[in-house]
């Protein structure tokens, strides 16, 4: 084990920007040393904000922590990266029993067991779950689970835990499972934009009139979220933008597009005088830079609009 | 009175649908020359596109993104475009229905050319 933490380690160092992130804070976290895993965890998902595993891994490190919320809310991301996850199914059915939801860890469990039949700890979660339902009837919602530890987190320990990071077809969701089908609905405002950008070399920041991030990240060439400087240095943007365009009479802006030497920035107007940032590789043509500038826009708005109900 | 910018100016403002192009200082937003077609003060014009300019390059070095080389804005009536060179910025103020991809062409040209007319004192 701590041979792999090693070589993990090493590899990572080698290759920052690899997915090796993953392995090694699960070895770190069955070792226990969940505050180093959860570091490597963040700091993998800054590079790779879309993928699945890594948002998994920081839903496991998280229930080790005892942040089941977190654990809970990562989960859901995974399932919106990789749609009938079974781990990420039964993970959040362990958090509802966990939290005494019992009629929704039932349905998340049924839906990884339909996802992935021939996992015995899923099988046994779930009888697990109807027992305690049973027990509780006709009582609507227990305030707590009646045996915490008949439900084991997931753990890659399992056997078929592998198996369950495999992507599955949206489809094949199980009838009892109904993942959130608003993609609005996002719990951790960094990932704001993540069900709208379509590669890792993009990013999105929405900032507010003075230059504070409200959601959106902002990832330099090395991984870094460089959010908080960005939307200092492009504080009264906004302002400069309305009083030149008045000024030229040229009506309301759209769009602010500048062209580094490794990246296009797309800004435009955002509610209540705020501003969203969006940056892409140089690779990407200008047409798409609009689209998914006008895109991220129209969620952001949605976004802001649910905040605000 | 022509400055060594005159002429590249007037060049700028001969594209079909430019309507001013200005040299003005990046850090103050004060005019070193100008052509406009335009009858507004292009003081205010290099001001407000110096300070845009200003703020791209320094959220661009925020996040370690490189040098600015084009910025544009757009607006339903048109877009103001802006190029860094040294401490100046050229600004271009253009209709909408402009040829934006030969402007930002012309633009960069004539961006590489400000060192050597500033004679150094700029750039």
């Amino acid at each position: 084990m701590a041979d792999d933490v090693s070589r993990l380690s090493d590899e990572l160092a080698r290759d920052p920007a690899s997915l090796t992130f993953v392995p090694l804070g699960e070895a770190l976290r069955r070792r226990g040393q969940l505050d180093l895993a959860l570091r490597v965890a963040v700091r993998g998902l800054e590079r790779h904000p879309h993928l699945a595993d890594g948002h998994d891994l920081l839903a496991r490190i998280a229930a080790d922590r005892g942040e089941l919320q977190r654990a809970f809310d990562e989960w859901d991301m995974v399932l919106r990266l990789s749609a009938g996850h079974a781990g990420a199914l039964r993970g959040m059915g362990f958090v509802c029993f966990q939290q005494g939801r019992l009629d929704e860890a039932e349905r998340y469990l049924d839906a990884a067991t339909a996802e992935n039949p021939a996992d015995e700890g899923i099988a046994q979660a779930l009888v697990t779950v109807r027992a305690a339902r049973h027990r509780e009837a006709p009582a609507v919602q227990p305030p707590v689970a009646p045996d915490v530890r008949a439900i084991e987190p997931p753990t890659t320990d399992d056997a078929g835990w592998q198996d369950t990071l495999e992507r599955v077809a949206p489809d094949e969701v199980a009838s009892g499972h109904e993942p959130p089908s608003d993609p609005t609905h996002v719990h951790d405002a960094r990932y704001l934009f993540t069900v709208v950008l379509e590669d890792g070399d993009q990013t999105a920041l929405l900032l507010d009139r003075d230059g504070l991030v409200l959601g959106g990240a902002y990832f330099d060439h090395d991984g870094f979220d460089v959010a908080q400087e960005v939307g200092a240095e492009l504080s009264g943007v906004t302002d400069a933008a309305r009083r030149a365009t008045r000024h030229l009479a040229l009506g309301d802006w759209t769009s602010i597009v500048f062209e580094t030497e490794v990246a296009v920035v797309a800004m435009a107007p955002s509610v209540d005088d705020g501003l969203l940032v969006l940056a892409t590789s140089r690779a990407t043509p200008l047409g798409l830079v609009r689209r998914l500038l006008d895109r991220c826009a129209q969620h952001a708005v949605r976004w802001l609009g649910e905040r605000a109900a | 009175m022509s400055s060594a910018f005159t002429a590249m100016l007037d060049g700028l403002t001969r594209q079909r649908g430019v309507r001013a192009a200005l040299v003005a200082s990046e850090q103050d937003g004060i005019v070193v020359d100008s052509s406009l077609q335009i009858g507004q003060s292009g003081d205010r014009v290099a001001a407000l596109a110096a300070s845009l300019y200003r703020k791209a390059r320094l959220s661009s070095q925020a996040a370690h993104l490189g040098a600015v080389s084009f910025m544009q804005l757009e607006a339903p009536q048109g877009r103001l475009c802006a190029v860094g060179a040294g401490s100046l910025v050229l600004i271009v103020v253009a209709q909408s229905a402009a040829n934006i991809g030969l402007i930002r062409v012309e633009m960069l040209r004539a961006a590489a050319d400000i060192p050597a007319l500033a004679g150094g004192g700029f750039a």
